[in-house]
């Protein structure tokens, strides 16, 4: 009785593991096929892998359009990381009173759409242009920028902190540390495996982000790699292999991040619900 | 502590790495603004870039000053960047000629008028096809200059054909009452079907209807006109017939499409000219296709041409825009042999009508059985009735998505048009 049920529940779960892992390796057959044989459907490994490579190199910018979202990804998980978890940190473990006002409203902006900020802020970095350049439309920063925290971040730091023993920053106060001493010495090191979650997710919406570095970055030059995937689709006549084979190089990254951090991703996880 | 200052330089290091980094995109945009440098902005590499490097080259050759940059961007992308830059009334960052759709263009042209400059007189206008400038223009003022058309034909497998009967003089000028008993015949003797098509798109709907010189709207652009259209009810009935009688083959996205003709899984193809390298794609096919005139509707006033998509290229109110003008006007607007040039390198058909006089149109072409498809398409499109597309092609079509459905489980048609037509009423008010 136990083995026909283990065989049951195996067996269900197998189905929904092919129909999960099914548009991946479909990704990576067609990446080695011709597009017109992507296009009829063909589910068999092809020949033609250094082909579409070659044809991509040849028809756009790769390497920079890599680069820049290699830039802005790292920019923006880094940047986070610091100040979602001082601001999660903050939260939780100092007193305030109008400390439960603001994570409220903190919250209430989850809530907002992007596409309804959008134009405002399109409007605000058209005025930030006119005094500094520099960081203003069509420059990298300011595709970061929007992105350099998130509300769910620090929220998702505040609920992990509620973990964090108070025994331990009571002692690190006692031994002589600063407040940041604390938190840089005590705190960043305990809550590994948040960090190594949260990186992940900010990693994986900063490599994938489409639309605002769609509407503010203009010369191509600038181009991150969904724009990049986005213009290669535009033809009436569009060749498949190439697609994915770009989509494939796309993935690359965060599927690395993703099996390097994976340990710490479930325990941070999993912390975050307790 | 010294962890701390590491760490603020990182971050400072990270910073600067950014800003650096764009700098060479700031520069660009002071170029854009600079006097001997314009942008544009189009889609599909191997069709408008293409055109655009040739229009480039021809121009270069007479005006080497003028340096022109052609930004490569997905349609859907351009309309998105459009939109927030001109509805935010933020001009930086925007190109000098944009392409836009004809389908897409009054809502551009009506909801920010002060953008766009206009091209009045800058261009012989009695040199295009009507339809085409019909479809650039608002209250008298030309704004787009006209580029490719989507002229419609009907593609069709004349060993199909052959195999029940019929030879292309049988499908020349036909109306869709006798392109349905053709299909009949078709499917009873080779079993394929005679077109395919997405119901999420009612592109088939557009060509019918503006081949009577119907449109969604009424002719002054803002008016609803479903529920008494006569010509879009009888393309409702055409269409449940051909669903009926399954002769339409279904698809679900632009992949499948390809596949099914390229497949030889239906008799036809109709649609814009446009098709035609994908329907080449297949090359073992060759020798096996023609192309003849768009049907008709029957029983009515209408011709056996009609149009689906084209694009014009528009220059916006934004400094750099008096080259910008004289780009357009010298090489898409009177530039006779660069438009022999788009139809040998690009397969691109203009609407440029003594462009059709030129050598390259006359071509004949093996794959289609010696005919000569780009004259015959130029021909077809100096036919196409001008309609007013208005501000909401894409957003009537999604309410006769529904309706479509609707109609075809067995519903009146009279009711489900009428429903469409309050039903869009309230929502584009």
């Amino acid at each position: 009785m136990h083995k026909i049920k283990r065989t049951f529940i195996y067996s269900i779960l197998s189905i929904f593991a092919i129909i999960s892992i099914f548009p991946f390796i479909w990704m990576i057959v067609s990446a080695t096929n011709k597009s017109v044989d992507v296009t009829k459907g063909r589910l068999l490994p092809g020949t033609h892998l250094v082909e579409n490579f070659q044809n991509l190199l040849n028809t756009v910018d790769l390497v920079p359009a890599l680069v820049n979202s290699a830039i802005i990804t790292m920019a923006t998980t880094v940047l986070s990381l610091i100040i979602a978890s001082l601001a999660g940190y903050g939260f939780e473990i100092y007193r305030s009173k109008a400390k439960d006002v603001v994570f409220t409203i903190l919250l209430v902006s989850m809530m907002i759409p992007f596409a309804a900020l959008m134009i405002p802020l399109f409007r605000m970095f058209g005025t930030i242009s006119q005094i500094a350049p520099g960081i203003g439309i069509d420059t990298l920063t300011s595709a970061m920028l929007p992105s350099i925290t998130t509300a769910f971040l620090i929220f998702f730091f505040r609920q992990n902190t509620k973990m964090f023993p108070r025994e331990l920053l009571e002692a690190g106060r006692i031994d002589g540390l600063t407040e940041l001493g604390v938190f840089f010495r005590i705190f960043v090191p305990t809550m590994k495996t948040t960090y190594a979650a949260a990186a992940i997710i900010t990693f994986m919406a900063s490599w994938n982000n489409y639309l605002w570095p769609l509407v503010v970055l203009q010369s191509p030059e600038n181009h991150t790699i969904p724009l990049l995937i986005s213009n290669l689709g535009s033809s009436s006549s569009p060749d498949f292999g190439i697609i994915m084979t770009t989509i494939v190089i796309a993935t690359l990254p965060t599927a690395l991040i993703f099996f390097l951090l994976q340990r710490h991703f479930v325990a941070g996880m999993m912390g975050s619900v307790k | 502590m010294k962890k701390l200052l590491a760490l603020i330089m990182v971050c400072m290091l990270l910073l600067a790495a950014c800003s650096s980094g764009s700098s060479n995109g700031t520069e660009s945009e002071k170029g854009s603004a600079d006097a001997n440098e314009i942008t544009v902005w189009a889609w599909d590499p191997n069709f408008n870039i293409k055109a655009l490097e040739l229009a480039k080259e021809a121009y270069a050759s007479e005006n080497p000053d003028l340096k022109v940059n052609i930004i490569e961007n997905a349609q859907d992308d351009i309309v998105q960047k459009l939109n927030t830059s001109l509805s935010s009334g933020t001009t930086k960052g925007l190109p000098n000629i944009v392409l836009i759709e004809d389908y897409r263009a009054k809502s551009f042209l009506q909801a920010y008028p002060d953008m766009f400059h206009p091209l009045t007189g800058s261009f012989e206008t009695k040199d295009f096809v009507q339809y085409k400038v019909e479809a650039t223009s608002v209250d008298g003022e030309n704004y787009g200059l006209p580029f490719d058309t989507g002229a419609t034909g009907l593609y069709v497998r004349t060993d199909y054909l052959a195999e029940a009967g019929y030879t292309v003089e049988d499908l020349q000028n036909i109306d869709w009452k006798e392109y349905i008993e053709i299909g009949k015949k078709v499917k009873e003797a080779t079993g394929k079907r005679l077109l395919t098509y997405d119901p999420n798109d009612l592109g088939i709907l557009r060509t019918m209807i503006q081949s009577a010189g119907k449109w969604y709207v009424k002719e002054d652009g803002t008016t609803i006109d479903l529920a008494n259209n006569e010509a879009l009810k009888l393309s409702f009935k055409i269409y449940k017939e051909l669903v009926d009688n399954d002769l339409m083959n279904f698809h679900s996205d632009w992949n499948e499409f390809l596949a099914t003709f390229n497949g030889g899984e239906v008799a036809t193809v109709t649609t814009g000219n446009w098709i035609t390298p994908s329907i080449k794609a297949e090359a073992s096919q060759s020798g096996k296709w023609a192309v003849v005139p768009h049907p008709s509707l029957p029983g009515m006033e209408s011709v056996n041409a009609s149009n689906l998509g084209g694009a014009s290229w528009y220059v916006l109110d934004v400094p750099g825009k008096e080259n910008a003008v004289d780009f357009l006007t010298k090489t898409f607007g009177s530039n006779v042999d660069l438009y022999q040039k788009f139809v040998t390198e690009i397969g691109a058909i203009g609407t440029y009508i003594p462009a059709a006089e030129g050598e390259a149109y006359k071509t004949k072409d093996e794959f289609f059985g010696g005919q000569s498809i780009v004259s015959d398409f130029s021909k077809w499109a100096e036919e196409i009735p001008q309609v007013n597309y208005g501000m909401h092609t894409y957003a009537i079509e999604d309410i006769l998505v529904v309706a479509m459905q609707n109609y075809l489980a067995g519903q009146d048609l009279d009711k489900v048009l009428k429903e469409a037509q309050q039903q869009a009423e309230t929502q584009i008010k």
